[in-house]
């Protein structure tokens, strides 16, 4: 059970109890408690507008919760502006859209952060930057800009910028959405490799296969709330809930 | 089977297709061409081949001839340039006036945009053109700002105005952007109440109001509150087409960069503003140009920049009567400057459009 446990706060990657969040009057999160342990790969899934990207944007402080605590590597997430960009440093994120840099170079944009927020030096945040180019699979593109190259490329680029920081856990924003679906399995492949390497992940896709390859849990949210939450050969085959059920099958049979 | 390409036509053949296709297209085409070198020819013959170059014969002998009279140039060049400025000291006028376009054409050059670079550039530059025109050191005689004049006061207001709107526009824009809603509307209420008012009635205001209001050490000369005066009215124009340009950057960008770690003002200088400005450069250059063409209007607070410089050029009396060539002079100076900031503009465009498909 991964209910709220205040004594996995300061363990857990990321521990979320009681969170909510609103728009306005929309209610986009109910009282979410999540906890993620460490080496953990989390699979989210759900309708368009059940809050899962919400959910993530939450855990770096990309939206603001309303309510509700998240701690995150043992730093809680509040005001404290130290703890935000201390956190912000450990948690890689990866958009649908890719938001690279396009006024830089596939290099620029992967050095950039670690030279600026992690103070490394040049030469090295650049040895850093090709070895990750190197295992995103795209070492050759290093001085190209990231308008002339194809979709996947620029999200494994995104990948690779993500990972120059050495984060120890990865948020992943529907990563294929944006994609041609010839692209798609180049991202996933190298999102499955990065989970058997054991980084913490929190992914939100509707891609299957790779919650089925993947994933620790898989997570099911509606209208704001999680609705379901189990090992992907559990999910797939017993799911409990009848949202849950009426879900799979829209996405799995067509 | 290859498919080759139709042969080029030949320049004869082209030219009977675009302008004499018909009868009707042929005779509009002769009477246009005939227009255009009954005008070239008369400009030219005016211009230089019936003009007077030399002031030796003095006003007189440009009674006699036909064309122009740009004797008038050769005998007032140095009022038309140094304004009001002692005549034995005009050589630093000049040399001001180098440093100022030095300056300016120093900072353009990318090698020199790194912060340290841009600064010593702007200091060496603004302290060198201000002991020179000023004086009072270094053996050079004082000369009051009341005296300054003609094309290096222009140049001076233009650049300094420049120097100090830029950021301040970009400042202002940032915070009309702002989360917190009393900085975001006192923002706009400054940006929006500055730009209804005329120029004129700003720089009268900092020029003639001001030092009603302000403790004398405060007030420093006329010259740098008009200047202060021009650069907010600058700043509140740029600021919007700055903001107009940090518009067009998608959100995501902001949001990846914070995702990565990066400070606001990381964010800001390294991502945000980047690519704002490559969006408002168009708009920038033609703010740029405007302003250096509204630094004549400073005549009204009794500023002889150069147009009014020209004026008093041709005005006293014996060259009353050529003061379209005076004109025709001045308009040629601020033909070299805004152009060359056009053509600056374009380089700019092209190198910043790297990056895109």
């Amino acid at each position: 059970m991964n209910g709220p446990d205040p004594s996995q706060a300061e363990t857990a990657a990321i521990h979320i109890a009681g969170l909510n969040k609103h728009y306005g009057a929309f209610h986009a999160l109910r009282d979410i408690d999540l906890t993620v342990r460490r080496g953990e790969k989390i699979v989210v899934c759900g309708p368009s507008g059940s809050g899962k990207s919400t959910l993530i944007r939450c855990i770096n402080r990309l939206e603001e919760h309303s309510a509700g605590r998240i701690v995150v590597l043992g730093t809680e997430l509040n005001d404290d502006v130290g703890n935000i960009e201390g956190i912000r440093r450990e948690v890689g994120m990866v958009f649908q859209h890719f938001n690279l840099f396009p006024h830089m170079t596939v290099l620029e944009n992967c050095v950039l952060a670690p030279m600026l927020v992690r103070k490394v030096p040049r030469s090295e945040a650049e040895a850093l930057a090709r070895k990750y180019l190197e295992k995103v699979r795209i070492p050759e593109q290093a001085d190209k800009y990231p308008a002339q190259l194809s979709g996947g490329q620029q999200q494994r680029v995104a990948i690779a910028r993500a990972l120059c920081m050495t984060p120890q856990i990865m948020l992943f924003d529907e990563p294929t959405s944006a994609l041609d679906p010839e692209m798609i399995a180049e991202v996933l492949d190298v999102m499955a490799t990065l989970a058997s390497e054991g980084m913490t992940m929190v992914c939100v896709t509707h891609e299957m296969g790779f919650a089925r390859r993947a994933a620790d849990r898989v997570i099911f949210m509606d209208k704001g709330e999680i609705v379901e939450q189990a090992p992907p050969e559990r999910f797939f085959t017993t799911a409990q809930n009848e949202r849950t059920r009426q879900f799979l099958s829209q996405i799995l049979n067509h | 089977m290859t498919v080759l390409a139709p042969p080029a036509p030949t320049l004869l053949e082209d030219l009977r297709r675009r302008y004499f296709a018909t009868p009707l297209q042929a005779a509009v085409s002769l009477f246009s061409l005939a227009v255009i070198v009954f005008l070239a020819w008369k400009i030219l013959n005016w211009a230089l081949l019936s003009a007077v170059f030399t002031a030796d014969g003095g006003p007189e002998a440009c009674h006699a001839a036909a064309g122009a009279c740009w004797s008038v140039i050769a005998a007032r060049w140095r009022i038309i340039l140094f304004g009001l400025y002692p005549f034995e000291e005009q050589w630093r006028s000049a040399l001001a006036c180098v440093a100022v376009v030095a300056m300016t054409v120093l900072s353009c050059i990318p090698a020199c945009w790194t912060g340290r670079r841009i600064a010593a550039i702007w200091v060496a530059g603004t302290a060198l053109f201000y002991i020179l025109m000023k004086g009072g050191i270094f053996g050079l005689a004082y000369i009051g700002e009341e005296q300054w004049g003609g094309l290096a006061l222009t140049l001076f207001i233009f650049v300094t105005t420049c120097l100090i709107g830029f950021p301040l526009s970009i400042g202002l824009a940032l915070m009309r952007r702002s989360q917190l809603p009393w900085i975001s509307r006192t923002t706009g209420i400054i940006i929006d109440g500055v730009r209804s008012l005329p120029l004129i009635s700003i720089l009268f205001t900092f020029a003639i109001v001001l030092p009603f209001a302000l403790p004398q050490w405060l007030q420093g000369d006329k010259l740098y509150r008009v200047i202060l005066g021009s650069a907010l009215f600058f700043s509140a124009y740029q600021a919007e087409i700055v903001r107009g340009g940090m518009q067009g950057v998608p959100k995501g960008q902001e949001e990846a960069s914070m995702a990565l770690g990066l400070s606001y003002w990381q964010s800001i200088s390294r991502i945000l503003l980047p690519q704002a400005m490559r969006n408002a450069l168009p708009a920038t250059i033609n703010q740029f140009v405007i302003s250096f063409k509204e630094t004549s209007l400073v005549v009204i607070i009794g500023f002889f920049e150069i147009l009014a410089s020209g004026n008093a050029a041709y005005g006293t009396g014996e060259w009353r009567f050529a003061y379209v060539e005076v004109y025709v002079f001045i308009a040629l100076i601020y033909f070299v400057f805004v152009f060359s900031l056009s053509r600056y503009g374009a380089f700019l465009e092209r190198r910043m459009a790297v990056g895109e498909r």
